[in-house]
């Protein structure tokens, strides 16, 4: 062991008083501070695993004249958003790019849900081909009554969430086609008045196109869903086979695509003579039959039936990328965005905070008011750790002035000095990580759980599952090096003024 | 050959309106290996003289050079290393850092001095010590000992690294008559043989029969010499 070394563990014992108050002030800190990051880092997880693992992939991309990017949970504008005018050619970039695991192009949007009265609410939709919808976030959501639409049926999945305000809309509870009514699950008001609660199978959903035309679609709800995590935040999305949802809103559907006219029939459609157009049985003479069925019949005859027309040919406005691990989602996004705007394919990628919007806003401000609390917290560590060692440096004006009247420079006494604080820092900084560890891994195996939204983002989830990684050791120790350097920093201007004449009695 | 020259020394000191003249124009020279006692009053000058040639203080006007070296004309740096190589002090009131033993204490320039041969260390350490008796007290810390052993504690240190000259300001104004006496012996019998040049300054009739030389100061200037 070094002198020098000696000298500052020595002088720490010595002045043992006020090593203890820093070292408290340290450990404190230190301790809030592993804690505050293990939230942190908890909160990002969780977000990621919430968010981007269940509900959007890392990157979403958009038509590049959408005006907002927070083309989700955006509540306020309730705009519809710009179709993707060129998916096929944006496809064949998404399909060679070796950074993307899979993507899932969607449909997203307000609808109004109307009833016999023409009242109207409003619901968020997510227009999705189940299949590829299952493949992408298989573990996003769970059925609670029914079942999932096949692909290609028409159908809708309606969030618990979801569910009471649309009866608070249009009064009437959904329950899923050959579902039986759960009682339990009722609003108070529609429990005490069961015998005229209207109950149905399907949901009118009128969507509003770009044309600000309206096109009013039944569609039958075939389950009803609780998705895994944030369900107070995500669960005002429902699901809706992406074709109901493309009839809607007036897109091209993959039916309509798959359309195939003879040169008779198109010439006969673009004839302006009325009495030609209706005067011949032509037109419908393939498919009119002198059986009748019904649509059960039909659904039953047609179930398991590959489907005749491509979904992926109709029209999207969003698509929901997932990125391979190596990649960096910035990287990605700025690679993607260049690749679209050199062959001007009129979409631009975003990152899943952006999309998100309101709610990766108040992951980040709840993320800064945390580190903030943090800072503060070490603001106030560092002025007392300043005014004790300041003090200590004039108490210790004599010895020191000595060491520098037999020789030691300014650095060497500097050098003391932050010696002494850095092995405060570092003692009981480390004990008040390693308690912060404890802390973390205590809190994290209570499995507190909340349904507030609120505390759900700050949470990351609905279970507080704070994490402590090598990078928030890493980060932990940084932090000590600064509150160290600027704890310091004051009392070595105090030592530096000390002279080698300040060792001597005068005469 | 002169190891230290003074020339026209001045040393004022502001004391609220009025200027005090602790030094008021000393000129001398010091030769190699000498033995020489500043003597004069309290308050004559003694200690700012002592702590200038060190190179603790700064005079106000004149000029002091140590091995040719004009003072004034070196940095801080410089200075302070003057000081770690060639000059060795004992303090009045001793001066040793509390924390550290008497070994300790007394390698300390060394560490300073970056001296890595261990071995060398303590055996230039331990030689020291003993002749300054306290081989028995290596271990000891400076609130352990009694005011003599602290100021032998002190002399060692301040000749572990060789130094060319040894400044003691009253190195034996807080001891006892024995101690002092053991002391000055001893500062005597190093001069002797190792040739370090020695100022030490006093107001002690009883010490300046151990000087080779005597200067006597009063009022800032000298007034003898013998």
């Amino acid at each position: 062991m070094g002198l020098t070394f000696r000298i500052v563990w020595r002088n720490i014992w010595r002045h043992k008083g006020k090593s203890l108050v820093i070292g408290i002030i340290l450990f404190i800190g230190a301790c809030l501070m592993t804690v505050g990051n293990g939230m942190i880092s908890g909160m990002e997880k969780g977000m990621t695993e919430n968010i981007v693992d269940l509900f959007t992939g890392d990157i979403v991309i958009i038509s590049d004249e959408q005006e907002k990017e927070n083309v989700l949970l955006d509540m306020m504008s309730g705009k519809p958003l710009k179709v993707i005018k060129n998916y096929e050619a944006v496809r064949e970039v998404l399909d060679k790019e070796e950074m993307i695991t899979d993507y899932l192009p969607a449909t997203s949007g307000m609808v109004y849900v109307l009833n016999d009265r023409s009242e109207m609410g409003s619901i968020y939709l997510l227009g999705v081909d189940i299949d590829r919808y299952k493949k992408m976030f298989p573990e996003s959501m769970t059925i609670t009554e029914g079942r999932i639409f096949q692909r290609g049926e028409r159908g809708a999945l309606i969030s618990e969430e979801a569910r009471k305000p649309l009866y608070d809309f249009v009064e009437y509870w959904v329950v899923p086609q050959g579902g039986e009514l759960d009682e339990s699950k009722l609003p108070e008001d529609a429990k005490e008045d069961l015998v005229n609660l209207d109950v149905r199978n399907d949901v009118v959903f009128m969507g509003a196109s770009v044309s600000n035309s309206t096109m009013d679609i039944r569609v039958p709800v075939t389950g009803i869903m609780k998705y895994k995590a944030l369900n107070k935040i995500w669960g005002m999305y429902c699901l809706v086979d992406i074709e109901s949802f493309r009839e809607a809103h007036h897109y091209v559907t993959g039916a309509d695509s798959a359309v195939e006219l003879s040169p008779e029939e198109e010439a006969l459609l673009a004839t302006d003579d009325l009495e030609e157009l209706f005067s011949t049985g032509e037109l419908f003479a393939d498919v009119v039959t002198e059986e009748s069925i019904t649509l059960e019949e039909l659904q039953e005859e047609t179930a398991g039936e590959t489907l005749s027309y491509n979904l992926d040919e109709g029209s999207y406005n969003l698509a929901f990328i997932r990125l391979t691990k190596e990649v960096s989602q910035q990287e990605a996004v700025k690679r993607l965005n260049r690749i679209f705007q050199e062959n001007h394919l009129n979409v631009k990628a975003i990152s899943w905070k952006d999309a998100v919007g309101v709610i990766g806003s108040m992951a980040v401000f709840i993320k800064t008011a945390l580190n903030l609390f943090i800072m503060f917290i070490f603001f106030v560590a560092v002025i007392v750790i300043m005014n004790t060692l300041s003090m200590t440096a004039l108490e210790r004006t004599s010895e020191l002035a000595m060491m520098r009247a037999i020789g030691a420079r300014k650095a060497f006494i500097r050098r003391m000095f932050v010696s002494e604080t850095a092995v405060l820092s570092f003692f009981f900084g480390g004990l008040g990580i390693i308690l912060g560890i404890v802390v973390i891994y205590l809190v994290r195996s209570a499995g507190i759980s909340t349904t507030n939204e609120i505390l759900q983002l700050v949470y990351g989830g609905e279970t507080l599952s704070p994490t402590f990684t090598l990078s928030d050791l890493l980060l932990g120790l940084v932090e000590l090096a600064v509150v160290t350097f600027f704890s310091v920093l004051y009392p070595l201007r105090v030592v530096g003024r000390i002279v080698p004449l300040d060792a001597i009695v005068r005469e | 050959m002169n190891v230290i020259e003074v020339q026209g020394l001045k040393k004022d000191y502001p004391l609220g309106k009025t200027t005090v003249h602790a030094l008021r124009g000393v000129d001398f020279l010091v030769e190699e290996g000498a033995f020489l006692s500043i003597v004069g009053p309290s308050g004559s000058g003694k200690t700012t003289l002592l702590n200038i040639i060190g190179c603790i203080d700064q005079p106000t006007s004149g000029q002091v050079k140590i091995h040719d070296q004009e003072i004034s004309e070196l940095n801080d740096k410089q200075v302070t290393d003057l000081r770690l190589h060639k000059i060795g002090f004992i303090f009045q009131s001793f001066n040793l850092i509390p924390v550290l033993n008497v070994r300790e204490n007394v390698e300390f320039p060394l560490l300073l001095r970056k001296v890595e041969k261990k071995a060398e260390i303590n055996t230039r350490v331990e030689k020291l010590i003993e002749a300054v008796g306290l081989l028995d007290y290596i271990d000891h810390k400076p609130a352990e000992l009694s005011g003599g052993q602290r100021q032998r504690v002190a002399i060692a240190r301040a000749l572990v690294g060789a130094p060319d000259i040894i400044l003691a300001d009253e190195p034996t104004a807080n001891l006892d008559s024995e101690t002092s006496e053991a002391i000055l012996k001893l500062m005597r019998d190093l001069n002797e043989l190792e040739k370090t040049t020695f100022i030490f300054s006093t107001h002690d009739p009883e010490v300046l029969k151990y000087a080779k030389s005597i200067v006597q100061i009063r009022d800032g200037m000298f007034v003898g010499q013998e």
